[in-house]
């Protein structure tokens, strides 16, 4: 029997595959059938009957199974005695379905009318009005009176408190349970519930605290009425008085798609008043994480830099771009002169743009001719990845697609908390498509729960496990061969030294005994498709990168979609930054350095050979106070930055710079995908882009750039690079509207259609049939077991940042300084919750309230990155993730 | 011959009964309004100046719904909404406008604001005195617009008179 189905919807004939619902088959040749409770990411449940169409089938005989035929010999067809759910009823060959019929038309307004005879119809107050299916199905096939009586409308409060980031107002719910279904099957925290039968059932959060989700905002998207509202928006505008504005995520390297919902105010200046997700499949589907939609507030902060600052007696004062730039100039070319151009160095922090990375290596290597610089400070645990150039996920790579006969290998990564949409993706590909998801780090994290396979190693020696798995494939006579003569070379020599790390002999050290990594192998290297993720808590071992490329490459898991390797970068855009040679070893595009290599921001900042630098967009000072101290002792530094930071507060010089939301440029995603963002708000008055600062600079030192804007420093970029030849702002976007359709249907979060693949992953070494990866191995650091407590600092997503710290509402989300242990741990040392703790290590100590953590395993000890007081930081080294360390109770 | 007698006997009854009017007018009296100086008399339905309406027991009417400002054929009204708090109760409900500026240099006194109020807030009133020495002073906000404003030199009629919808059309 055929996959297709063909069937007749009003009249009209359409070709859907077998098992296709009747809704999507009638969206198809667009026809939409309402719906509430329908959403096409989620299970179907068939609450709301708000989908009922007339549904018929051909007419069989019973007893003969003889087509029964009219009086013109042409089959009947046999209509159902009552309507049917259009959102859970399959389609069959020969089905016809009346959508715009009378008996539907009835239906559609009776149900209307239920589902209104407790509404409290305040439109004029709700925050859905405007862009509420609600109101469109009513004002299209509503009955427009009421026969239910006034006086007997359900009431609830108007203004419960779903947790301290939404608002529910079930008096307006219509009971779809499309926020409860989001939540556990795509958030995969399941807070909420319904509590109650009938009149009196309301929606409840049984977390605690309540509405406990990093993805909580996109309840309110998918919500189809105005009853889940965010307080961070509330009454902060009327839809249509807001213009929509592309635009990319700024907090994680994911790089959701976003819009900004932008409005003139009564001034004239533009304000932020909403972020809200912009659909693509391949980067964030309908989603955006907490942070990226509330952490919106820096933008419009009052505490923005507004003017050029400069340092006189020893004070920085309100100056003008026409006085610091020659003094810049001047200091730069002095100190140029009097120390030569190495002792001038740069920090340019990753959550820049590519034009403004670009400019920035341009300034140094070729204006003032130093290779001292680097993207690697906050976060970042000096980690350099290359493997995306390499052997990255090839083009194409749809992480929506991903399922039954691939395997995803997660390292050292809790991607809830790195890359949370990114977490989302996975946790979907295993729990909804049957990827092989395996799950691999030091200690339990909540991809454990969706995760088929889940492994802990020993902190320090995920790459001893790498090569393990590696051994293994080898051993079990796993390896690709074919892609492996095509696409690399130096296969024999690995070969030789993956002799030391057979399973059996890395199963001590790792804690993971060789069948387990013999299963992992052999899952990985067997699956039709293969993607590797790894992150920071993996390490920062060089041996880890080339392990792990050379996985990707045996197994020939690379260059061709849906293969190869992620690497989980802390910032924006990290990937871009490494890809514009925003680093002291390579070039461009990772061109290899001829000659000498420059510092690395770890090596500018605690050395004493660099006299001046300019940071752009980094705060070192904050992280460590050997950074500090060495800031302080030069001879000229230049920040430029949103915010006075405590670095900008060392300057000599601090130069305002635009927010994200102000400017347009480019950021390359973790996936490789380059995209643009566009000017949503007014900036200060004098704040400028980076990249144009830079230019400026550039300018008081001869050069001759004549910039005129972003898309014409990415010009010069696609000239420049050939891996970015393609990325021409044009080719980045689709013309797509995002003004609002009001004759859109099936409403899954936002008010327009807009799935555009937008833009484009350039292409790795894998990918290229001229280019040969040369496979190597680095033998990992010397492991040494200790006895010692282990300290771990990974990343979240709720951190002490700068950006974050401007957004009031996830205030009570940040997490608060302390330390997390074990309860094995904890018993030992005799602590309970909230006891204080001195932990030290190579005579640094720190004191922190402790929290007893499940998901800890013994011997480990967390501290988060980046949070109050640094106190991570400080213990490990601003380029390390773990250390041993004594805990004591103090 | 026959026409030229039944001018003559006409002509001057015409010409008489135009000096009749001529002379009705003559003594009746100037009808100049001596603005300001006496009070201008406008019909209840005129509209001029808007006003923001307030509930018997002094809450505002407005809840900051915009709707008046989305029907506004000349987007010159901005409004921007908050939330009330049991401390600070502005309006009955959730919301009410924070801001509400109506720009009545652009405004066209259309009442279209006033017809898509669902609170009956917003009303087009009788003032009609708007001239400002700043064009920025004809932005009036929301505390002008709240304040009630019946100007002495006002005088509303109470004859309503409806005309004939027959006698506009020009037969
Ligand atoms: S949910 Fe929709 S219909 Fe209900 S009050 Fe809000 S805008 Fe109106
Ligand atoms: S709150 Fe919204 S999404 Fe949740 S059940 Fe009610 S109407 Fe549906
Ligand atoms: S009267 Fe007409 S033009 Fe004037 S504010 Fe109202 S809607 Fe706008
Ligand atoms: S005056 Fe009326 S229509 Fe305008 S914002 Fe206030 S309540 Fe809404
Ligand atoms: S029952 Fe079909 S959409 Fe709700």
């Amino acid at each position: 029997m055929s996959d297709q189905v063909t069937l007749t919807i009003d009249g009209k004939t359409v070709t859907v595959p077998k098992g296709t619902l009747i809704v999507e088959a009638a969206k198809q040749i667009e026809q939409e059938i309402p719906v509430f409770c329908y959403h096409g990411k989620l299970s179907q449940v068939g609450m709301c009957r708000m989908c009922l169409v007339e549904v018929g089938t051909p007419m069989f005989d019973r007893a003969t199974r003889e087509p029964v035929l009219d009086e013109n010999g042409v089959q009947k067809i046999g209509f159902f005695p009552k309507p049917m759910t259009a959102c859970t009823t399959p389609v069959s060959e020969g089905m016809v379905v009346k959508v715009d019929s009378g008996a539907a038309l009835d239906d559609r307004k009776a149900v209307l009318e239920f589902l209104l005879t407790s509404h409290p119809l305040d439109c004029p107050v709700c925050d859905k009005g405007g862009e509420c299916p609600l109101q469109d199905l009513t004002m299209k096939h509503g009955s427009g009176i009421s026969r239910f009586n006034y006086e007997e409308k359900q009431h609830f409060p108007k203004k419960y408190p779903l947790g301290d980031l939404i608002v529910l107002d079930m008096e307006r719910c219509v009971i779809c349970t499309r926020c409860i279904r989001f939540q556990s099957e795509i958030a995969h925290d399941p807070v909420l519930a319904i509590e109650n039968r009938g009149r009196h059932a309301h929606i409840v959060s049984y977390s605690d605290p309540p509405f406990d989700s990093h993805y909580s905002g996109n309840a309110t998207d998918v919500c189809p009425v105005g009853a889940l509202t965010t307080k961070d928006f509330r009454f902060g505008a009327r839809s249509w008085e807001m213009k929509n504005v592309p635009s990319i995520c700024n907090h994680c390297g994911v790089g959701c798609n976003t819009v900004l919902g932008t409005r003139k105010g009564g001034s004239g200046t533009g304000q932020l008043k909403r972020v809200m997700p912009r659909q693509n499949e391949t980067v964030n589907e309908l989603w955006i994480c907490d942070k990226g939609r509330f952490g919106h507030h820096f933008n419009e902060s009052p505490n923005r830099l507004t003017t050029p600052l400069i340092r006189q007696d020893g004070q920085l004062v309100e100056s003008t771009w026409a006085d610091v730039l020659p003094f810049i100039g001047e200091k730069i070319s002095s100190i140029k002169s009097a120390n030569g151009s190495t002792a001038l160095g740069g920090i340019a922090g990753a959550r820049l743009s590519n034009e403004d990375l670009y400019l920035f290596q341009k300034l140094f290597r070729q204006i003032i001719g130093s290779n001292n610089i680097d993207h690697r400070v906050g976060l970042n645990a000096n980690f350099e990845d290359t493997t995306a150039y390499t052997v990255g996920v090839g083009v194409g790579t749809d992480l929506s697609q991903v399922g039954k006969g691939s395997t995803i290998l997660v390292i050292g990564s809790d991607l809830d908390q790195e890359a949370p949409i990114l977490y989302i993706r996975v946790a979907g590909a295993s729990v909804k498509r049957s990827a092989h998801v395996i799950n691999i780090g030091g200690r339990r994290t909540k991809l454990d729960a969706q995760a088929q396979t889940s492994a802990y190693y020993q902190y320090g020696t995920a790459s001893y496990l790498v090569l393990g798995i590696l051994a293994s494939v080898v051993a079990q006579g796993l390896v690709n061969q074919e892609w492996i003569d095509r696409h690399a070379t130096g296969f024999s020599e690995i070969t030789k030294l993956l002799q030391d790390f057979a399973p059996d002999s890395v199963a001590d050290t790792t804690g993971v005994s060789s069948a387990e990594i013999e299963a992992i192998a052999k899952s990985y290297a067997e699956a039709e498709n293969g993607i590797i993720i790894f992150g920071h808590e993996a390490g920062n071992d060089p041996a880890l990168g080339a392990a792990i490329e050379a996985l990707a490459a045996v197994t020939g898991h690379a260059g061709k979609p849906n293969n190869g390797v992620i690497a989980v970068l802390p910032h924006a855009n990290s990937r871009g930054a490494a890809d514009m040679g925003v680093v002291p070893n390579r070039l461009l595009g990772y061109l290899p350095l001829e000659g000498e290599a420059g510092l690395s921001a770890e090596q500018m900042l605690s050395g004493n050979s660099i006299k001046g630098m300019i940071i752009a967009g980094a705060d070192p000072a904050s992280e460590s106070d050997t950074y500090r101290e060495c800031l302080q002792n030069l001879d000229f530094l230049v920040v430029q930055d949103l915010f006075l930071t405590e670095t900008a507060q060392l300057a000599d010089v601090v130069l305002p710079a635009k927010a994200v939301a102000e400017r347009d440029g480019t950021f390359t995603n973790l996936e490789r995908r380059v995209q643009t963002f566009d000017v949503g708000i007014d900036s200060p008055l004098l704040a400028w882009s980076d990249w144009l600062i830079l230019a400026a600079i550039a300018g008081q030192l001869g050069a001759d750039w004549g910039y005129a804007s972003a898309d014409g420093v990415m010009a010069e970029i696609t000239q420049e690079v050939p891996l970015y030849q393609n990325m021409a702002f044009e080719n980045l976007v689709a013309p797509v509207s995002l003004d609002r359709q009001t004759d859109h249907y099936i409403y899954e979060g936002m008010s327009f259609t807009a799935d555009v693949h937008e833009g484009i992953q350039w292409a790795t070494v894998a990918e290229n049939e001229q280019q040969k990866i040369t496979l190597q191995l680095v033998v990992p650091e010397n492991h040494t077991g200790s006895d010692e407590i282990t300290l771990v600092t990974p990343r979240i997503l709720y951190d002490g940042g700068r950006l974050l710290a401007e957004t009031d509402v996830v205030q009570s989300h940040v997490f608060q300084t302390r330390a997390l242990l074990s309860s094995v741990d904890a018993k030992k040392l005799g602590l309970n919750n909230g006891d204080s703790v001195t932990i030290s290590q190579n005579g640094t100590a720190v004191n922190l309230p402790i929290q007893i953590s499940r998901m800890l395993n013994e011997g480990t000890i967390l501290i988060p990155r980046n949070i109050e007081g640094r106190p991570a930081e400080r213990l490990v080294g601003s380029s390390d993730v773990h250390a041993s360390v004594k805990v004591k109770k103090s | 011959m026959l026409n030229e007698v039944k001018e003559a006997i006409t002509a001057p009854l015409e010409v008489a009964k135009a000096m009749g009017i001529t002379l009705k007018q003559f003594l009746r009296g100037p009808v100049t309004n001596q603005f300001p100086d006496e009070p201008a008399q406008v019909y209840p339905r005129f509209r001029g100046r808007h006003a923001l309406k307030r509930y018997e027991n002094g809450l505002e009417r407005c809840i900051g719904c915009a709707l008046c400002a989305a029907a506004c054929p000349t987007e010159c009204i901005y409004v921007e909404a908050a939330e009330n708090t049991d401390e600070d109760r502005r309006s009955p409900g959730e919301r009410y406008a924070k801001i509400y500026d109506i720009n009545m240099l652009r405004c066209i006194f259309c009442g279209y604001c006033a017809e898509a109020c669902p609170t009956e807030a917003v009303v087009l009133e009788h003032d009609f005195t708007l001239a400002e020495y700043d064009r920025w002073d004809a932005v009036y906000s929301k505390e002008q617009l709240l304040e009630p404003n019946n100007p002495e030199y006002l005088v509303v009629r109470d004859d309503e008179v409806f005309v004939k919808a027959d006698t506009w059309s020009s037969k």
